[in-house]
């Protein structure tokens, strides 16, 4: 006695009351702290790969909680429910954005609203974001990501790379 | 037998007795914090499953305001307190109808969550409401139309349909007080939403 085998052998409803609190803490970290995600599809092309990027998530952010313009987000497509993606921030409320591409037909700005935020992805002709669906509202934001990788070679500090805020200061003009 | 720390260890036999350690823990005062720690921790590993059950099956939520009245909060002016109701969040974002009371976080302000009643689901044309620049609206795929039943609400009129990505539950029955305790009968409004072909 005193193993802690001896502790659950025998006893199902010790087992089964200790894998429900196992599952709902990995629920609260999954949700509220940090989760793990795969991206896939050209939207973020130079950012992330078509396919094969794992991507780590700050769900401390969730809900647009100090978000800032550049921070790649993980949201809740509000066209397509059940389904999530992963854009970049560009516009935070009050921030005046265009509303289509750069040199497209149009050059309309547009003030995002309170409480809202704008995402685009960075393979502008191949991603669906806020030019289609309009200013997302923060509430469906799910989280940051702040890292990004592979699992090639054997030593996992080498696998994945922090992703910085994009956003850079344009010297061009 | 009651369960301790001691179940997850061995005994400590290969520790020596007279170590510095042992004497520390077989102080009895040291004793008594182990045993209060072991109670902290079965305290907190609850907390999870707390939070996991209001995620995603049920809450009792606190109604402010008087956008819903008179189905909640009724006695707003004459009695301080504020309806109980319980919230069902299980599957919240899917098989909704008009008529039902959701709960959602405001798309104006992310920290700040709202009830309002579905009016008009995906593909719906509404005839909107003075605030709303536009007559008449169709609701896009995904999104719902929601307002409130009272006068003082800020609902779809302002701004616009919302994302069932915001929902985070249906509101089923008001529990306290207990004199209006009972199943929220949605169902009836949705009969007397007025159609037009």
């Amino acid at each position: 006695m005193g193993h802690w085998a001896s502790y659950f052998a025998g006893h199902p409803f010790r087992v089964f009351v200790h894998c429900g609190q196992t599952l709902a803490l990995a629920h609260y970290i999954f949700n509220y702290q940090y989760s793990v995600g795969w991206g896939y599809g050209p939207s973020m092309l130079p950012t992330f790969l078509v396919d094969g990027d794992i991507l780590i998530f700050d769900k401390h952010h969730r809900r647009g909680r100090d978000v800032q313009v550049g921070d790649c987000v993980s949201y809740h497509i509000p066209v397509s429910p059940d389904e999530d993606g992963v854009k970049r921030v560009i516009g935070m409320p009050g921030d005046y954005v265009l509303m289509n591409s750069p040199g497209a037909t149009s050059d309309r700005m547009l003030q995002v609203p309170k409480g809202h935020c704008y995402l685009v992805g960075d393979n502008l002709p191949w991603s669906r974001d806020s030019r289609d669906f309009g200013p997302l509202p923060l509430a469906l934001i799910k989280g940051k990501a702040i890292a990004k990788g592979q699992m090639v070679g054997w030593n996992p500090w080498k696998w994945f790379e922090p992703l910085p805020n994009g956003l850079t200061s344009d010297d061009s003009s | 037998m009651r369960p301790t720390w001691a179940h997850f260890a061995k005994k400590p036999s290969f520790l020596p007795t007279k170590s510095k350690w042992f004497q520390f823990r077989s102080n009895p005062r040291v004793r008594g914090l182990g045993q209060f720690g072991w109670y902290a921790f079965v305290f907190a590993s609850w907390l999870p499953v707390v939070v996991m059950a209001n995620d995603n099956f049920f809450e009792i939520t606190r109604i402010n305001g008087s956008s819903m009245y008179p189905l909640f909060n009724p006695d707003k002016d004459r009695s301080l307190t504020l309806d109980r109701v319980w919230t069902w969040k299980y599957n919240a974002q899917n098989k909704l109808a008009r008529g039902m009371v959701v709960i959602f976080w405001s798309p104006f302000n992310p920290e700040g969550s709202v009830v309002k009643r579905v009016v008009g689901l995906p593909g719906d044309v509404i005839r909107t409401k003075p605030p709303y620049p536009v007559a008449t609206v169709q609701v896009p795929p995904g999104h719902v139309w929601v307002e409130g039943d009272g006068d003082a609400t800020q609902d779809s009129n302002t701004y616009g349909p919302i994302a069932t990505g915001l929902i985070v539950g249906k509101v089923t029955h008001i529990v306290w007080p207990p004199h209006r305790f009972g199943r929220v009968k949605w169902e009836e409004y949705a009969k007397k939403l007025k159609y037009s072909s």
